[in-house]
Order: C-alpha cells, then structure tokens, then sequence
C-alpha cells in the first residue's frame, strides 16, 4: 500500500459533519487534501471546472439543497471524465431500497453516520484504506454498505 | 446293182413297204374326203336353207326389236314415274317413321304422367284423410284455447296489479339506489383521501424520523468527542453524566428506528410472492453476524419450504425474533435457535382467526435463552410492553408488535409459548 495524498472532496451541507469529518481526517495515517462543498450545485461546478484535478474519492451525502446527492451520483456516472471517481455515500439513514438504489446507480460504498466519534474515525479510516487497496475493483452488494460496531451497548 | 449291200437292201425294202402303206392310207383318205365333199355340200345346202330362214327371222326380229325398243321408252318412263313416286314414298315413310316415333315417345310420356296422375290422386286422397283428422284435432285445441284464453285475462288482471306493485317497488328501488351511488361515491372520496393520508403520514414518518435521527446524532457525536477530548478535564460524575446522555440518545435513535419500521407496515404496498425461506434467514444471519459470533450463536434450519410472503415484511419479522432470540439468552449457555417448517391443516388448532380446512405452513422458531412466564405470552406482543427495564435489557418494547402486525398482515397467527429459563418457542401459522 502506498502512500500517497489523496485527494478528498466531501459534498455536505451539514456543517457538524463537515467539522467531524475534518477532525477525523487528521488522526488518520493517510496523507490526505480534503475540499468541502455545500451542495449539490457546488460539488458540480467543482468537479467539471476547468483543469481541476479531480478527487480520489468523492464522500457524498443524499440531503444537500439544490441538488440532492442522488442528482449528483447520477450526473457523475455520466460524466466521462468523473465516472470512474470512487463515491462514498455518507448518509444519515439507512433504507435497504435507497441503498440498493445507490448501489445499482454505481456508488462504491455506502455508510450510515456513526453516533460515535470513535465510529466516525475508524469507519472513514477503514473507507480510504479500502478504496486505496482496491482503487477498481467493486464491492458486491454485500460488502456494499461498511459498519463499524458501537462500543456502547445499549442493545 | 450288186453292189447294193445287204443293209441297203433292207433299207429298200422297208421304204418300199413305207410307201405302200401310205398309199392305201392316202386312198383311204380319198375316200373319206369325197365322204366330207358330199356331207359338205349337203350341209351347204343346209346352211342356205338355214339363211334364208335366218333373213326372214332377221326382218320379223327387227319389227320386234323396234316395237321393243318403243315399250322400252314407255317402260322408261313408267320407271322414272316410279322412282319419283318411291322416293316420295320414301320420304313420306320417314316421316311416318318419325311420326311413329314421335308418338312412341308421347305415348310412354303419357304413360308416365298417368301414373303420376295415380300417384298424385293417391296422396292427395291421404292427405284428405289426414286434414280431417287434423281439423277435429284444431277445433278440441281451439275450445282449449278458449279455456286457456279465459283463465290469461284473469291472469293478466292479476299482473296488472302486480306490475303497478312492481312500479311502486322500482321507484323506491331508483330511489334507494341513487342514495347508494351518492353514499358509493363518498366512501370513494374516503377511501382516496384515506390513500392520500396515507401516503402524507408514511412521508411525515419518513421525513421526521430522519429529522429527529440528525440532532440526535449529534448529541450523541458531541458527547463522544467532550469524552474522548477532556477526558482528563471531567470528573468522574461528569463523564458518568455524559455516558448517561449517550444511553438515552441510543434509547432514543432505536426506538425511531422501530416506529418507522412499524408504521412501514401499515402503509406501504403488500405484494405476495412466494419465497425461499431460507433465503431470508441467510439474509438475517448475515445482517447479525456480529451478534451471531459475538455470542457463539448456532442457527439451525431444518425442512424449511417456500412461503408465499411479502418480502421486505418477513425479514424484517425472521430478523426481530432471531434478534430477539440472541438478545434474550442465557449469558453461560451460548444461544441456540433453532427454525422448522411444517404443513398443516388449520382445524388442529381451535382458533376462529384461521380459516378452517385451509392449509397452513407453521414456522417455528425455537431458542434456549431465559424464556418468560407463560401467562405473559399474549403481553409480550403488545407495543411498548416490556418484561425487563431498560438496564437490564435493552430495547424499544415494539419489536414484538412488529412481528404481529406482520403475521397478521399476512391473514396469519402467531402463538408464543415458554416457561422461565426453559427458552422460548414462537409459532407462526401463515397461509400456504
């Protein structure tokens, strides 16, 4: 595995979850560049813009405004240049039809945010490694959604 | 002389003697030629005899000749008549001939059409015979008719009446109708808004259990960063507090998570499909594995058949008690569940909420965890009912209800039997 820095993009209108996501990133062992948007419109217009040099992987929440994050993994998936970005959907809820849905639609992997900012370290760390290790080979659609067990139980 | 030999002599002889023959031969014939002259001159005589004769015959036979060759012209005539005469007859015969078979014809025609006549006269006389018989049979059925005829109009009053009964009855009718087609079309109008509602309360659900489940998050988030980041500024209350708040937010995000469940299964689309049962509890396994191993869990199937379920609604079932299951064992024994299917007739059972006679497929779950007091085997599948507090174990208290309203949405039964530390065993009973 090398490392290298990767090149982060994370669509998220959620300010939090961009916070957590940044804190995150630097407890990680990967060198990593992170650019965050805050819709969906925005994350277009980066990623299309002129001599921009694209991510190594995209995390991609669903509920964004003006343009919802299933627009986007759309719009991307036909994109010749954007198509083959890994994209990581990072999403609040967990629905077995939306989540089929993404996974038929082209998305790499799908994660529920954690509760747990134990959870939320390990799970991204566990992501990037992931996609670094297996830059493009496709999960099957039982290692499609990734999960990190909670150290709470209140089960 | 005498040199005249002896052959020449005989020579002489002979010729001599030749010649005297020929001689006497010669005047024989003399003789007979003077015979010959005579008779010659004789006949001569004859034969101007005969020529005179002959002339005068020759003048008699010309007389006769022309007289001859008059009758001859006459004969003539007479024969031409007659062939003129023959071939008229000739053709007068033909015509009598096509006469006479012309007349054949007609006669043998006529012959026919005699017979026919005959035949005819013959039908005609049963034909006769029959109408009379027919006629006395027409007027017995007219003086029944008559009868009949009689007793109709009675009849006929007698529907009159009816009729107007009938009229009064088809206007109340018209009348019932129009509050029933009135009354129709506001059930409709219900029954759309009932849809509409619906719909707006699954989306309400939706949309506010994925509102509610964000700040929740957060709080939980939070608490996990003051935790881990001032862990050395806390006292122990302090992080004993927060540790406090995460348990209840947890509390808070499965009971969320249980009521979206819950109400899924009201308003959503019921599509039967008949499934592979263990397909579903492959999928269960698989979303558990980490309880499963965590636990040291064994998870049988044994006979499992196909089931004709809705899909989405029977993991989710298959998923509760299997959790259930694990949840609720015996923290030395490691927990064993074990899953059977059977077919059976619903008339073993005495329950007036299955349909008798009908076939039915009795799915049994059956675990070796703490089980419960029997008589809190209907309790426990009412929603928020718990047997432990929340510290001991933990969850929602709807799990169970979900199970039900499943079995139920699928015109089942579900009967859960146990006894204190002795495990559990849950019945379903789902139409086959």
């Amino acid at each position: 595995m090398k490392l290298k820095q990767l090149n982060i993009v994370l669509a998220d209108d959620d300010m939090d979850d961009c916070i957590f996501f940044k804190e995150a990133l630097e407890t990680i062992k990967i060198l990593t560049n992170l650019t965050t948007v805050q819709d969906g419109e925005q994350l277009m217009q980066l990623l299309t813009s002129e001599n921009y040099k694209l991510p190594q992987v995209l995390f991609l929440d669903i509920n964004m405004p003006r343009k919802n994050g299933f627009e986007c993994l759309a719009e991307i998936k036909q994109n010749e240049k954007l198509k083959d970005i890994p994209i990581v959907i990072f999403s609040t809820s967990l629905d077995v039809v939306v989540v089929d849905f993404l996974y038929n639609a082209g998305a790499r992997y799908f994660i529920r945010k954690p509760a747990e900012f134990s959870q939320f370290k390990k799970i991204i760390q566990q992501t990037l490694t992931l996609i670094m290790e297996q830059n493009k080979i496709l999960p099957t659609r039982d290692n499609f959604v990734l999960s990190v067990p909670s150290l709470l139980s209140y089960l | 002389m005498a040199k005249i030999n002896q052959y020449e002599k005989y020579d002489l002889i002979t010729a001599h003697k030749e010649i005297s023959f020929h001689k006497a031969e010669m005047e024989k014939l003399l003789m007979e030629l003077n015979i010959a002259r005579k008779e010659l001159v004789f006949q001569n005589d004859e034969k101007e005899k005969r020529a005179t004769e002959k002339e005068i015959r020759a003048a008699e036979l010309i007389v006769a000749n022309q007289e001859l060759a008059y009758q001859n012209k006459e004969k003539e005539k007479r024969a031409a008549e007659l062939s003129i005469a023959n071939i008229e007859l000739a053709y007068q015969n033909d015509e009598k001939e096509k006469r006479a078979a012309e007349l054949g014809i007609a006669n043998i025609e006529l012959v026919f059409q005699n017979d026919e006549k005959e035949k005819r006269a013959a039908e005609k006389e049963k034909r006769a015979a029959e109408l009379i018989i027919a006629n006395k049979e027409l007027a017995f059925q007219n003086k029944e008719k008559e009868k009949r005829a009689a007793e109709l109009s009675i009849a006929n009053i007698e529907l009159a009446y009816q009729n107007d009964e009938k009229e009064k009855r088809a206007i109340e009718l018209g009348i019932a109708n129009k509050e029933l087609a009135f009354q129709n079309g506001e059930k409709e109008k219900r029954a759309a808004e009932l849809i509409i509602a619906n719909k707006e309360l699954l989306a309400f659900t939706y949309v506010s259990s994925h509102d509610l489940q964000e700040p929740l998050r957060k709080i939980q988030t939070f608490v996990s960063i003051i935790l881990e980041n001032e862990e050395k500024n806390l006292s122990d209350n302090g992080k004993y507090n927060f540790e406090r708040i995460q348990l209840a937010a947890g509390r808070m995000q499965q009971l969320i998570d249980d009521l979206l469940s819950f109400s899924r299964i009201n308003t959503t689309d019921h599509k039967f499909v008949t499934t592979d049962l263990n397909l579903i509890i492959e999928e269960v396994k698989a979303d558990l594995k980490d309880k499963i191993q965590e636990k040291n869990a064994i998870i049988e199937a044994k006979d499992i058949c196909d089931v004709n379920i809705i899909d989405f609604q029977f993991r989710q079932l298959m998923f509760n008690l299997i959790s259930n299951a694990l949840k609720f064992s015996n923290p030395e024994i490691p927990p064993e569940i074990i899953i059977k299917c059977k077919i059976v007739k619903a008339s073993i059972l005495n329950s007036d909420k299955l349909s008798l006679g009908e076939k039915y497929c009795l799915i049994t779950i059956k675990d070796n965890g703490i089980g419960f007091e029997p008589h809190f085997s209907e309790r426990i599948f009412e929603v928020f009912q718990k047997l432990h507090s929340k510290e001991v174990y933990g969850g929602t208290g709807i799990g169970l209800a979900i199970v039900k309203k499943i079995v139920e949405n699928h015109k089942g039964l579900i009967i859960a039997t146990s006894k204190l530390n002795k495990g559990s065993t849950f019945d379903i009973y789902i139409p086959a």
